[in-house]
């Protein structure tokens, strides 16, 4: 007997060959008929008793539960840097370094759209020589809305947006998210330095490309190890949410850690290595 | 009524009044029946007070100083509070109905409103409306359309800044819904969603369309609105019905036009016979080029409905060899019908409304509401399936005050055969039900993955009718969504909606490119579902009558290659279809034999094609096509008679044959009738059950068994012989149309038999057991075994 997720897929084909196209539109009669519910119906009763086992709870790979199902992961790092610095991309006048707030999340994919959500949102901040990580992860679907609210509390209204790319998606991702779940927030009020277009426009066709990897090896000479690519983090953390295992999510947080102390080096790369830009 | 009586009383006649008057004199014997409708006079009602100065001006401006009783009626319920629908003719003024309440809504509360329309087109002809009626009033409204072709730089404007949004259900569905939270500033000020056109979404299209308003309304309830909806429909049987079952809420309906309208003559035309011995009868399409003729030389604006798009080529060249036969003249004849590219048909429209063509073939793409000015005449060629979409046909003739000619032009297929036969029952039968099935299981289970993406579910939520948990359930186990407790959270890295269409149309589409002379231009869009009988290799596909060979069809890359060629003929396909039972759900006996109701498996074959001449429409060649089965599992009825029963009543397993056949076409024609189905909506089929044979007609009309690759095969080596007669729905899942035959299987057989008994002619006739030959005068006849297996099958 064919289960109710073949018959489906089976069907699928059929209405377009692969694509999910119907044929020419049809009528149909008054009364919807009760079978294909019923038959629903009975298909699930008997999956429903094969899949009785419960899903097993792993531990968080790191850091404390700071409000249910939201985990808070905090590492602290020597940089001696200038407490001011240029950015004509933003302002004539130097800046406060510590006003930067270098962002960065890892998400359930890039499909786009409001079902796609950040399961973790890493931040750098610097003050007196230090850099301070401080990464938000979920360990349960529930917790988001909690994170959210913490992340936009360090949000102080004299806060500089600084990412790669974050203005068409980390953000507005964000925003998305923030709007569903009923938070307010001034992620659109603040200042927002992406830095992708500004390295576009002074790499472009130097590297052989301007992904934030590229850049960091070639421009800054980072060399990562054991580095998870980005785009198997949502497997990464779907796995440890099924209670599969939490190994690649403890590999995720180190690559979002990464990801956010290169985005403060390459603050400094940018300004120093062209004190005329933009 | 049904009198033949042309002459008008008192008036000068006008050119109409002429034209049937000299038609009734020299083809009385055609004119089976002449309704009239009378004209009808304005009913006016006053603005409602409280109407803002502004709009009054602006309305002023553009010449309305008083509305329709309808438009003042929209307006009443509107402002109660209700949910209305609007029914009213073409040209009745139906879009100030729902202006009316948004503009005094916008302009008040700076509220939004959403517009709905089934075509971009009608979507930008909304707009233009919008804006001259802003621009008359200086209301600072600001209206803009939505649709794949507005440049993402301009979609924040739109989102931000729009009061109005005109936009079609395909991207409420993939590009809206799925961001709302970018439009949540639109959906927090959302007062009006208004749906035009809703006889359009019927069928599948409509069950689609029905669940995308479920998750706008789901959606809408985030933001803490609850818009009013004001719907317009063409005329149906059951407006009220069926906004209720796209909204899942009570509607108002308003019936009563207040508008005025000229004389309307609708004339039902049966060809000559040309064949007495045969019942043979001079075709549809030679007569309606007759007419056509007639009324373009007597200075009227014809519009003439054919109803497939090849027949709308073929009558445009016709028409074309008559009226645009000098090149150095300006074009007098055009043809309009889906799959020409959009420029081409604003093009047409333009010309339309500028009263610059004098006639225009479509096919039932011109139905809708798009704007191309008022004809005089409409022609159609073959009753188009439905009293509802004739009368729309036909109301595309009529300027307001002046006669309006309409012609329905019989074809010898058995519905319209019924149709011109029976003149009382055109002049008085209900426009069909619009029907949906919004809880057809693969269609709700698309809707309600969408939804999850858009807003996460809890155990127990409903969507429409249903509790959501089961659906819950099979998405999680498929990976999709994530239960935690009771609440269902997406999970996926993919955008459902991107994967779900509403209609055939985008990903599945083909497209013709012409490659003649070295080019490579895209000169059409043919949908998956009739690329396999219009794009095989050898086709001529005929685009505004001009003939290009397929050379080369690119099933997997979904192109045919083709060239401009110079044939003097055309092709047609032949298909064949098998089916296979794969579960019962329910069986009765009927009569002698059985009826059950379940699952099949339907296998289609298009096996090669005919070419076939202009003008004579003699056969004159065929080809082979190779192309992949088209297959299908859906559910059916059908009727089986067991061996010994047929060989107690049948000479022959030939006479048993033919006797299913005939049955299979009488059943079907009552069975359309009774669920109100378009013909390619609920198939028939005979065949042996088991998908090992099947049965076709030969050249002659008798039944021909066919082995499973579509060779015939003698009827006395098919082995066991168990004729079946399946009734089908023509979608993948089935589509309900199949269920409820099945509960009235007795009365269709009853009325099946009746029909074949009642038939006039001499030995069957395509009216009743379908195209037969009665050369050859067989004892019994064709109809005679068709009354013998229905006999048979009745209770």
């Amino acid at each position: 007997m064919s289960t109710l997720n073949d018959r489906l897929a089976r069907l699928r084909v059929e209405a377009g060959a692969g694509a999910l196209s119907t044929p020419a539109p049809l009528l149909c009669a008054t009364t919807p008929t009760p079978r294909p519910r019923d038959t629903l119906r009975a298909l699930l009763h008997a999956r429903e008793q094969r899949r009785a086992a419960p899903r097993p709870v792993l531990a968080a790979p790191a850091g404390v539960e700071v409000a249910a199902g939201v985990y808070l992961v905090e590492r602290t790092f020597a940089y001696a840097a200038n407490p001011r610095l240029m950015l004509p991309w933003l302002a004539q006048a130097p800046i406060e370094r510590s006003r930067l707030v270098c962002f960065d999340t890892e998400t359930t994919g890039l499909a786009g759209g409001v079902g796609t959500r950040a399961f973790m949102i890493g931040v750098a901040r610097w003050r007196a020589d230090r850099l301070t990580v401080r990464q938000l992860y979920l360990t349960t679907m529930a917790g988001e809305a909690a994170m959210l609210r913490l992340f936009n509390a360090w949000l102080d209204p004299a806060a500089i947006l600084v990412s790669y790319n974050g203005k068409s998606y980390d953000a507005p991702l964000l925003k998305g998210r923030l709007r569903l779940n009923h938070v307010d927030h001034r992620l659109a009020e603040l200042p927002h330095l992406d830095w992708l277009h500004p390295v576009r426009r002074r790499y472009r066709g130097v590297f052989e490309n301007c992904r934030l990897a590229t850049i960091e090896r070639q421009a800054l000479r980072i060399v990562r190890d054991d580095d998870l690519p980005g785009a198997q983090a949502p497997a990464a953390w779907l796995a440890f949410l099924r209670g599969q295992s939490s190994r690649n999510l403890a590999r995720v947080l180190d690559h979002n850690r990464q990801d956010v102390v290169t985005l403060m080096r390459l603050s400094d790369h940018m300004t120093a290595s062209d004190p005329a830009a933009p | 009524m049904s009198s033949v009586d042309a002459t008008p009383s008192g008036l000068a006649p006008s050119p109409i009044a002429r034209l049937i008057e000299r038609w009734s004199q020299r083809h009385g014997e055609c004119i089976t029946g002449h309704v009239r409708r009378p004209a009808q006079p304005a009913r006016w009602c006053e603005f409602p007070r409280g109407l803002a100065p502004a709009l009054r001006a602006a309305l002023a401006a553009r010449g309305i100083e008083r509305l329709y009783s309808h438009q003042r009626e929209a307006w009443d319920h509107v402002a109660a509070g209700e949910h209305v629908v609007v029914v009213t003719p073409t040209a009745s003024g139906k879009t100030l109905c729902y202006n009316l309440p948004v503009l005094a809504a916008v302009h008040a509360d700076r509220a939004k409103a959403l517009y709905l329309f089934p075509t971009k087109a009608l979507a930008q002809d909304q707009v233009a409306e919008l804006l001259e009626l802003n621009a008359a009033g200086t209301l600072g409204l600001r209206a803009f359309t939505f649709d794949g072709d507005t440049p993402a730089d301009a979609r924040q404007a739109v989102r931000l800044k729009g009061d109005i949004v005109v936009s079609n259900p395909d991207m409420l569905h993939q590009a809206i819904l799925p961001h709302h939270t970018k439009w949540a500033q639109f959906f927090e000020s959302l007062r009006y969603v208004v749906i035009d056109e809703v006889h359009s979404y019927r069928g599948v299209f409509g069950s689609h369309v029905a669940n995308v308003i479920r998750r706008l309304k789901r959606v809408c309830a985030f933001y803490g609105v609850a818009p009013r909806f004001i719907l317009c429909s063409a005329t149906i049987g059951n407006p009220r019905e069926h906004a209720e079952a796209l909204l899942g809420e009570p509607v108002h309906a308003i019936c009563d036009s207040g508008a005025p309208c000229g004389e309307r003559h609708v004339l039902l035309w049966n060809p000559p016979v040309v064949n007495p011995d045969l019942g043979i009868r001079a075709s549809a399409r030679s007569q309606s080029m007759r007419l056509a003729r007639h009324t373009i030389r007597a200075r009227l604006k014809t519009i003439v409905f054919a109803q497939s798009r090849l027949m709308v080529e073929v009558l445009t060249k016709y028409l074309k060899d008559v009226f645009d036969h000098d090149p150095r003249k300006r074009e007098r004849i055009r043809a309009y019908r889906g799959g020409h590219l959009p420029s081409e048909r604003r093009h047409t429209e333009r010309a339309l409304r500028k009263g610059a063509l004098d006639g225009v073939v479509s096919t039932s793409a011109l139905e809708l509401g798009v704007d191309i000015g008022a004809l005089d005449v409409a022609i159609l060629n073959g009753f188009p399936g439905s009293i509802a979409a004739s009368w729309q046909r036909l109301g595309r003739a009529g300027r307001r005050q002046r006669p309006a000619l309409g012609v329905l032009v019989a074809s010898s297929a058995p519905l319209d055969q019924y149709v011109v036969r029976h003149p009382e029952f055109f002049a008085a039968a209900t426009p069909e039900h619009a029907r949906i099935a919004p809880d057809q299981l693969l269609i709700l289970l698309d809707h309600i993955r969408c939804a999850a993406f858009e807003l996460p579910f809890t155990s127990g939520d409903r969507f429409g009718d249903g509790v959501v948990d089961d659906f819950l359930a099979v998405l999680a186990e498929a990976g999709v969504l994530h239960q935690e407790g009771t609440r269902w959270d997406w999970i996926a890295d993919s955008y459902p909606a991107g994967a779900v269409n509403l209609r055939a149309v985008a990903d599945g589409n083909f497209v013709v490119v012409d490659r003649s002379d070295g080019k490579h231009t895209i000169i059409a869009e043919v949908d998956y579902s009739s690329a396999a009988l219009t794009l095989y290799e050898g086709a001529i596909y005929l685009v505004q009558s001009r003939p290009w060979q397929v050379e080369r069809l690119d099933w997997v890359g979904r192109k045919a290659f083709v060239t401009a060629t110079h044939a003097d003929y055309y092709t047609d396909a032949i298909d064949y279809t098998r089916l296979k039972l794969l579960a019962r759900f329910d069986g009765c006996n009927a009569g002698q034999g059985t009826c059950h109701h379940g699952e099949v498996h339907v296998v289609r074959h298009v096996s090669g094609y005919k070419k076939i001449r202009y003008y004579s429409h003699e056969n004159v060649g065929y080809g082979p096509v190779n192309l992949p089965d088209q297959e299908l599992h859906t559910t059916a009825l059908w009727w089986q008679l067991a061996q010994p029963v047929l060989e107690a009543a049948f000479a022959s397993r030939q006479d048993a044959l033919d006797g299913f056949l005939g049955a299979a076409h009488a059943l079907h024609t009552v069975a359309r009738v009774r669920a109100m189905a378009e013909g390619q909506d609920l198939q028939k089929a005979v065949g042996s059950g088991d998908a090992a044979g099947f049965a076709s007609r030969d050249g002659n009309g008798r039944g021909q068994w066919r082995n499973a690759h579509g060779e015939a095969v003698p009827l006395a080596e098919a082995g066991s012989f168990t004729p079946t007669l399946f009734l089908y729905d023509n979608f993948p899942g089935g589509i309900g149309l199949s269920e409820p035959l099945y509960r009235a299987a007795p009365e269709l057989v009853r009325a099946a038999l009746e029909l074949v008994e009642a038939c006039d002619c001499n030995g069957g006739c395509p009216a009743c057991i379908g195209p037969v030959l009665a050369s050859d005068t067989p004892q019994p006849s064709q109809a005679e075994l068709a009354v013998a297996v229905l006999s048979l099958l009745a209770a």
